[in-house]
This record gives structure tokens, C-alpha cells and sequence, in this order.
């Protein structure tokens, strides 16, 4: 009796906790300066795609080198149907088309790397693939607008009351984080879910448990995939510019270090992470302008680069697992003090 | 031949020069207990291999209830009802021991590919979790990980994994392989009380005191090949079966 209450503390306080989060997000935009609004609903959008991410890296054990190819696609789709007509119409539309050709996407990338096998040929196939997708829509300038990229023709983004404004994309993009954290918590903990983690512990376990593994495979590429495609529409809002870029496999990295970052195999550690990497670059970069005399601070990716070397040598399992861990530190430091 | 439910013909594999398996032919009787008896090295694990699909043979057929499966892949003979435990464990370390065995139970319930729904909230899956775990005796450990138990609890789990799958064969290599001596008769018991369920059991082991009372037949596989194969005692008594195991070592009371 005694444990089941001090289970509905914990849980209380759990619930406080995040009720108090959530009221700061809520009302901290009033508070900030474009500039940081702008960078807060990139922390939001970003760590929806770094749980993308996640769903593959952290609990299907699958790296895929070409996720920025459904994330660039989002930005170039948002941006597209955008110009097309400047209203909430064009913008779900967006989703829909997104969603569709995520999906469809996702689906042809698993034929061709499950076909290959192990995790790196998967990874060397899946770079390769969105390098060729760069380098299709580098020369499809008449949609993409080649290296010249494709800026959003409207100087506000007309989705009233929402997007009109800084303040709304701020709560837009917080919106679509909680949505996404709740969609994609409620498909970890599905049974598909579930086989999805089995497979990353021991793949031909599984198999002899009866489960087809590259269906599930396929469906968590699919998943991640539409997952990505979503945060890139919401991006071009954001960013009211789309290019090349964004397929690169610089923002492929870019989810990688995020999951890298905020820890793998939990969808929250995709929010510190993406939180840490906006504000790290953002931070560097105004180092260099504040102290324009020293010389270090002009190669900014000197410092990132050497903080995620730091990061990964002494929190493998980033951000949250190093939580974790000294929450049982704690526990166990806090139980031998009773005994 | 309505009582055979699993049946090899002619099934040979070779790794290179070794013809690991070679022309083995055997009728599994349903709801009997075979057991698989043989030196290290005498090709069991990899026969389990072909049988539960695994490795692909050079040549002969593998029937289950009358229908070819020599094609299919193992996921597909899991799902036809051919179980199988392996030698050296194979469970998922990380997840607990509920999860692992509620994995097993899922995939028995068919409902792998629910992707909305919390897993906790199937009531067959949940019930079917908790039987298995009371029949392998591992309630006590249902938190833990996979990882932390023992060695003998370890290999119960992986056995309640194979038998939440309720398969209609169940194939098990050496499951007692390892474990503390006194824990070897809790295993027994498990698998006396799944036989006495109706399950087909075929099991490998290599120390023949241990099966003698266990099974209702007896086949010693040498070098790949079938030596004898019949009523447990008698097979035992076999001069040809004595010489063999002599190198083996493992037979009580023979002397040259």
C-alpha cells in the first residue's frame, strides 16, 4: 500500500512538474526578442526530427544517412504550396502532400536497403541516396530553384491568427512538438513499437519469435520518415526559405547529433538535444561577434565540434542517459545512507 | 503416418569437406518425446539449425503436418508451430524478463502490428505473460533485466519465450546446457509438465542419464548420421551406441 502511494507521489509531482514546463513555454515568448522566438520554434520543429530520428536510431538500431531527404522535402513542399496560395488551405495541403510522399518514399528506401542487410551497408546506401536526391533537385531548377534556393514570396506568412506573427509561430511550432511527442510516444508504446526495441536488442531473436522484421522495419522507416517530412514543412514556415541544404547530409547530421546530444531510445532526449545544438551554434556564433579581437572565436565549429567529441567520450548516452544515471546514483546513494 | 508431425527425408548439409548432416531420415511422432542424443560434434544443433530453418540444406525435404517447409523462412515455421530454444541463450538482455516473455506472447496473440494502442492494454497478452512466467518460475525476477539473471534462469526464460508461442513442436537444444546442477531438476519438471500439456517435444542433450526416463524415444546421431534410433533402453544398451560414446565419454558402466 505503502509503495503504490509513494508511486502516486512520484507521479503527482511528475505531473506538477511538467504542467509548470509547459506554463513557462507558454509564457516566456512574451518575453523574448524576435531573434529568440525565432530560435525557440527551431528548438520545437528540430526536435520533432530529431525524435525521427530516434524512432530509428534509438529503437529500431537502423541508421539511416538519408533522413534530411523527407526533412528537405518538407521545407521544399511547405514553401511550394505556400507561394502557391498564402493561406491555412495551402499549408495543410502541404501536410497531406507531405505525409503522402513521405510515406511513399519511406516505403521505396526500405525495399532497397533492407535488401542489403547489415547496418552499414544500410547506412552507406541510404547516404548515397540522398546525395542523389541533392543533386536531382540542385538541377531541377525551375521547382527548386538550384543553389539559388527558393524564399517563401509572401513577407509574413498569412496563416491568421497563427503564423502572422513571431509569437505565433512560436506557439504553432510548440503545438506541433506536443502533438508529434504525443503521436510518436503512443506508437513506441504500441506493440509495433515494442518489436521495433526487440529488434534492436537481437534482430534474429525476434525473427524466431515469429515477428517479419522488415515489416516492422518498413514500418518504422515509414513512420520516421512522415515524421521528418512534417517537422521540414513547419521549418519553411519557420524559415520562409527552402534550398538545397536542407537534403544535405549536413542536416542529416544535424538529427544525429540532436539524438546524439539528448540521448537515444527516449523521444524527450530529442528536445534537449535540439535544444542544445540550436543554442550552442547560436551561442558561438555570437561569441565571435561580442569578441571580435580574438581570433579563436572566428571558427565557432571549432568549439561545436570539440564539445560533441567532449560530449560523446564522457556521455555516451547523452544528455538523458547522463540523467538517468545520476538519478540511480542518487537512488542508491540515498538507500545506503538509510541502511 | 497420421502421427507424424514432423518428418526429415534424406537431409544432408555439408560446410565445406564436412558433411555435417548427412542423409538424415526421421519420423517425429506428435505429442511424443524424442530426444536427440549425441558426442559433441554430432551434428544436433546443426540438424535443429535445418530443421528450424536457419541454415538451408544441400539436399532433402523437411515436413511439418504433411506440408513441405524445407522453403520457408523461420519466422514462417515459427508461425506454422515449430518452436525452437537455442544452445547458447538468446533472449533480449535489456528488456526485462516480462518484456521478453510478453514479446513471445504478443507475437502468440497476433497482434504485432497495432501501432496506436498501448501495448499494456491487451488483456489476452497480459494473461498469457503471466501464465508463462508462473510455468517457468520467474515471477519473482519479472522486473529485472534479461541480462541480470542467472545463468539457469536465463535458460528458463528462453524455454517460457518458446512456450508462450505455443508451438505444436517444440525444439529444444540442450536446455540444461551450463546450468547449476541443482537447478537442472526445476527444468526437468517444466518440461515434463509442457509434455504433459500435449506438446511434441524434441530435445537435444549429450549427457544420456539425464533423458533416459525423459523420453519415449531415443535417437543417437553420430558424425552427422543416424546410429540407432528406438526404445530409449534398448538403444542404450546398443554395443554400437557403447563404442561410440566411449570417445564421448558420458555412458555409466561401460567398459571395453
Amino acid at each position: 500500500m505503502d509503495k503504490l502511494k509513494a508511486i502516486g507521489t512520484i507521479n503527482i509531482r511528475k505531473t506538477a512538474a511538467l504542467a509548470a514546463l509547459l506554463a513557462l513555454f507558454l509564457i516566456i515568448p512574451h518575453y523574448m526578442r524576435n531573434a529568440q522566438l525565432i530560435m525557440f520554434s527551431r528548438v520545437f520543429i528540430l526536435a520533432v526530427y530529431g525524435m525521427s530520428y530516434d524512432i530509428l536510431r534509438g529503437y529500431t538500431g537502423f541508421i539511416n544517412l538519408g533522413q534530411a531527404i523527407f526533412f528537405g522535402s518538407g521545407v521544399y513542399l511547405g514553401v511550394i504550396f505556400l507561394n502557391m496560395q498564402n493561406n491555412l488551405g495551402s499549408f495543410v495541403l502541404a501536410l497531406g502532400a507531405v505525409i503522402l510522399f513521405s510515406a511513399a518514399g519511406g516505403f521505396l528506401l526500405s525495399r532497397i536497403v533492407l535488401r542489403t542487410g547489415g547496418v552499414v551497408a544500410a547506412a552507406m546506401v541510404t547516404l548515397a541516396i540522398g546525395e542523389i536526391v541533392r543533386n536531382i533537385a540542385e538541377r531541377w531548377r525551375s521547382v527548386t530553384g538550384g543553389q539559388d534556393g527558393l524564399p517563401l514570396r509572401f513577407s509574413r506568412v498569412a496563416l491568421d491568427p497563427l503564423f502572422s506573427t513571431r509569437v505565433g509561430g512560436y506557439y504553432f511550432s510548440l503545438a506541433f512538438m506536443l502533438v508529434m511527442l504525443l503521436i510518436l510516444r503512443a506508437f513506441i508504446l504500441s506493440p509495433t513499437g515494442r518489436v521495433l526495441m526487440s529488434i534492436r536488442e537481437n534482430e534474429q531473436r525476434a525473427r524466431f519469435l515469429g515477428y517479419q522484421t522488415n515489416r516492422y522495419k518498413t514500418i518504422a522507416l515509414i513512420v520516421s520518415s512522415i515524421a521528418a517530412g512534417l517537422s521540414g514543412v513547419f521549418f519553411a514556415v519557420i524559415a520562409r526559405f527552402a534550398n538545397t541544404d536542407y537534403l544535405s547530409i549536413q542536416y542529416t547530421l544535424n538529427a544525429l547529433l540532436i539524438t546524439l546530444v539528448g540521448g537515444t531510445g527516449t523521444l524527450y532526449g530529442a528536445i534537449i538535444g535540439s535544444f542544445f545544438v540550436t543554442w550552442i551554434q547560436t551561442f558561438l556564433l555570437d561569441l565571435n561577434r561580442s569578441f571580435p579581437g580574438f581570433t579563436l572565436f572566428r571558427y565557432p565549429m571549432l568549439f561545436v565540434g570539440s564539445f560533441y567529441i567532449l560530449l560523446v567520450m564522457f556521455m555516451p548516452s547523452g544528455i538523458m542517459g547522463g540523467i538517468y544515471r545520476l538519478a540511480d546514483w542518487y537512488r542508491s546513494w540515498k538507500t545506503k545512507r538509510v541502511t | 503416418m497420421a502421427d507424424t508431425i514432423l518428418r526429415t527425408k534424406d537431409l544432408s548439409v555439408s560446410f565445406g569437406a564436412l558433411r555435417a548432416v548427412n542423409q538424415v531420415t526421421l519420423d517425429i511422432e506428435a505429442r511424443k518425446f524424442t530426444t536427440i542424443l549425441g558426442p559433441n560434434g554430432a551434428g544436433k544443433t546443426t540438424l535443429f539449425n535445418l530443421i528450424s530453418g536457419l541454415y538451408t540444406p544441400n539436399e532433402g525435404r523437411i515436413f511439418f503436418r504433411d506440408t513441405d517447409v524445407t522453403g520457408l523462412t523461420p519466422m514462417q515455421r515459427v508461425q506454422a508451430g515449430m518452436g525452437r530454444s537455442f544452445q547458447l541463450t538468446n533472449v533480449f538482455p535489456k528488456l526485462t524478463v516480462h518484456e521478453n516473455i510478453r514479446l513471445a506472447a504478443q507475437s502468440y496473440c497476433k497482434v504485432g502490428y497495432n501501432i496506436f494502442r498501448d501495448h499494456r492494454k491487451f488483456q489476452k497478452v497480459n494473461e498469457k505473460t503471466e501464465e508463462i512466467m508462473e510455468r517457468v518460475l520467474l515471477q519473482h525476477r519479472r522486473k529485472s533485466p534479461a541480462a541480470e539473471l542467472t545463468h539457469g534462469e536465463q535458460r528458463k526464460l528462453e524455454l517460457g519465450m518458446v512456450l508462450a508461442l505455443e508451438p505444436q513442436v517444440l525444439l529444444l537444444d540442450e536446455p540444461t546446457a551450463g546450468m547449476a546442477i541443482e537447478e537442472v531438476p526445476t527444468m526437468i519438471d517444466i518440461m515434463r509438465t509442457t509434455y504433459a500439456m500435449g506438446t511434441t517435444i524434441v530435445l537435444i542433450e549429450h549427457k544420456m542419464d539425464l533423458v533416459k526416463q525423459l523420453s519415449d524415444r531415443l535417437v543417437i546421431l553420430v558424425n552427422g548420421a543416424v546410429l540407432a534410433d528406438g526404445d530409449p533402453a534398448e538403444v542404450s544398451r546398443n554395443p554400437e551406441v557403447l563404442a561410440a560414446y566411449l570417445g564421448g565419454g558420458a555412458v555409466h558402466g561401460s567398459a571395453s
